[in-house]
C-alpha cells in the first residue's frame, strides 16, 4: 500500500515539478491557497491556520512543507514561522513520524566566501526569508527531538530544469538541483527509517564541481548522488551571441 | 540614559523600573496598563507588532531592555496563547530589533530563560557554552526563539545584545514554605542583573 503523503505549498515554485517523481510511489493530497498551474486538484489549505493543517493531516504517513514567503515582514513570520510550528505540532498530535522540510542556502550566509560547506553553523543575517526559515527549522529541530518525527530539511540555492539548450549569457546557476536529483532525493527522505538526532539538513545540488557546496552529507546519510555530471554542464555548445 | 523597558507591565518588568529607576530615564512600554502609577515615566500602551507603536517607542532610546515577557493576560485559549507568544518573541522581537537599529540604539538587553538547557539530564553542570537543547513547550522555544532573532542582530550590525538566561522567577516571600526549586531566581536579583548588565554594556570596548 502507498504511503500517504500531504504537500502543503503544492501549487507553488517547487512541487508541481515534483509530482512526476513523486505520484507514481505515493499517495499525494495536494494542498495549497492557490490553484495549481497544472490544474491538479487542490484541497485549500491556509499553513498559518492549525485547524486546517490538522484537518487534512489526519490519516498522513508523511508531511512535506513546500509553503514559502520570503519578503513580506508580517506573512514571511506567519506562513514561514508559525506555520512550521503549525507542522510540528500536528505531527506531535497526530503521530505522524516524517516531516519533510524546505528552506534556502541562505540561513547559513555568513558563510557565503567559504567553500566545501556541508553542515556549518546556521547564521541567516535578519532578512526575512533567511530567519524566518532559520526560526522555522529550529522549531523542526525541537519538536523532532522532543516526539521522535523523522525530520528532513533540505537546503536549496537554486532549483531547475536539467539544462539542455546551448549556453547563453545567463545560463544555468551553478549551484542549482534540477527537479529529477530533487525527486529522488524526496523518495529518499520519504523512505530512510531514521537521520541522526531526529532531525538533519541537507544540501541539495546537482553539480558538485565547484567546490563550494557539498551533498556529501545527502550521499552518506540519505544515499542520495546527483545525476547530472559536472563535466557534462561544460561541453554543452555555446549559443551564438 | 534613556532606557526602553518592553513589558513593563509584568512583574518583571515592575522590578527592572523599581532597580533602574534612580539613574536614569526610563521609557516603558506594554499592551497592559499595570496596577503601579508610574508618574516620573512615559508609559506607552501597544503592542510589539505594531509598527507605529514601536516606531513611537524607541526614539530617542540609549538602550533596549526586552524583558521577552509573556502579556500579563494571554488568551484562554491554549492554542490561541500559544500562537500569541510564537509571534511576539519572532515578529515581534524582529519588528522591535529592526525599528530600534533603525532608531540608532546600539545597546540592548534581552530576558531569555534558563528553562531552554532542560532536556539536559539534572546531574549535568550546564554553562553558557553549552548547546540550548529546548522543548517545544512554549515558555522555552519563545524565548528561544527570541534569543536566536536578538543573536542575528548582533551579528548583522554593530550593537551590542545582552542575553540573561534567567531562572524560574519567584519572590523569596511567595515561596519561602515551599520545597526549594534551585532554578528560582528572585524577581529583585533578576533585576539587578538587568542592571548589572546595562552597567557593563557601557564599556566602549564592547
Amino acid at each position: 500500500m502507498k504511503k500517504k503523503v500531504l504537500i502543503l505549498g503544492a501549487s507553488g515554485n517547487i512541487a508541481p515539478y515534483l509530482l512526476p517523481g513523486l505520484d507514481p510511489y505515493y499517495d499525494l493530497c495536494l494542498t495549497d491557497i492557490v490553484p495549481h498551474p497544472d490544474e491538479k486538484p487542490i484541497i485549500n489549505v491556509d499553513i498559518t491556520s492549525y485547524q486546517q493543517v490538522y484537518n487534512v493531516a489526519q490519516g498522513m504517513d508523511a508531511i512535506m512543507n513546500f509553503t514559502v514567503v520570503r519578503d513580506d515582514p508580517d506573512q514571511s513570520f506567519h506562513v514561514n514561522t508559525l506555520g512550521a510550528w503549525h507542522v510540528m505540532k500536528v505531527a506531535s498530535e497526530l503521530g505522524i513520524k516524517k516531516v519533510v522540510h524546505t528552506g534556502p542556502q541562505s540561513i547559513r550566509n555568513a558563510y557565503d566566501q567559504d567553500f566545501d560547506i556541508v553542515d556549518v553553523p546556521r547564521s541567516p543575517g535578519v532578512e526575512y526569508y533567511g530567519i524566518t526559515k532559520f526560526l522555522a527549522m529550529e522549531i523542526c529541530r525541537a519538536y523532532a527531538r522532543e516526539y521522535d518525527i523523522q525530520t528532513i530539511s533540505f537546503v536549496f540555492n537554486g532549483l531547475g530544469s536539467r539544462p539542455t539548450d546551448k549556453i547563453t549569457e545567463q545560463d544555468f546557476p551553478p549551484f542549482t538541483i534540477i527537479w529529477e536529483d530533487l525527486q529522488l532525493a524526496c523518495r529518499l527522505a520519504l523512505e530512510i527509517e531514521s537521520v541522526p538526532e531526529n532531525f538533519q539538513d541537507f544540501n541539495m545540488l546537482s553539480y558538485e564541481g565547484h567546490g563550494k557546496y557539498s551533498v556529501e552529507k545527502a550521499r552518506q546519510i540519505l544515499g542520495f548522488e546527483p545525476t547530472e555530471k559536472w563535466e557534462n554542464y561544460f561541453k554543452r555548445p555555446i549559443d551564438d551571441l | 540614559m534613556n532606557v526602553l523597558i518592553t513589558g513593563a507591565a509584568s512583574p518583571l518588568g515592575q522590578k527592572i523600573v523599581a532597580e533602574l529607576a534612580s539613574n536614569h530615564q526610563l521609557r516603558l512600554l506594554d499592551n497592559t496598563i499595570p496596577d503601579i502609577k508610574y508618574e516620573n515615566f512615559e508609559f506607552i500602551q501597544g503592542s510589539l507588532v505594531d509598527p507605529s507603536i514601536v516606531s513611537e517607542a524607541t526614539q530617542n532610546i540609549d538602550v533596549l531592555i526586552h524583558t521577552g515577557e509573556p502579556p500579563p493576560n494571554p488568551p484562554q485559549d491554549p492554542l490561541e496563547c500559544e500562537q500569541l507568544l510564537l509571534d511576539l518573541a519572532t515578529r515581534g522581537t524582529h519588528g522591535l530589533f529592526k525599528t530600534a537599529v533603525d532608531m540608532g540604539i546600539k545597546r540592548f538587553i534581552y530576558g531569555s530563560t534558563l528553562e531552554i538547557f532542560a532536556s539536559y539530564p539534572d546531574d549535568t553542570y550546564i554553562s553558557e557554552f553549552y548547546k540550548p537543547l529546548p522543548t517545544p513547550e512554549i515558555y522555552q522555544m519563545a524565548r528561544y526563539l527570541g534569543e536566536l532573532t536578538c543573536r542575528e542582530f548582533a551579528r548583522t550590525y554593530m550593537v551590542t545584545v545582552t542575553s540573561l538566561r534567567l531562572g524560574r522567577l519567584v519572590l523569596e516571600e511567595d515561596v519561602a514554605d515551599r520545597d526549594l526549586d534551585l532554578m528560582w531566581l528572585d524577581l529583585r536579583d533578576a533585576a539587578q542583573a538587568f542592571a548589572g548588565a546595562l552597567k557593563r554594556d557601557q564599556s566602549s570596548s564592547v
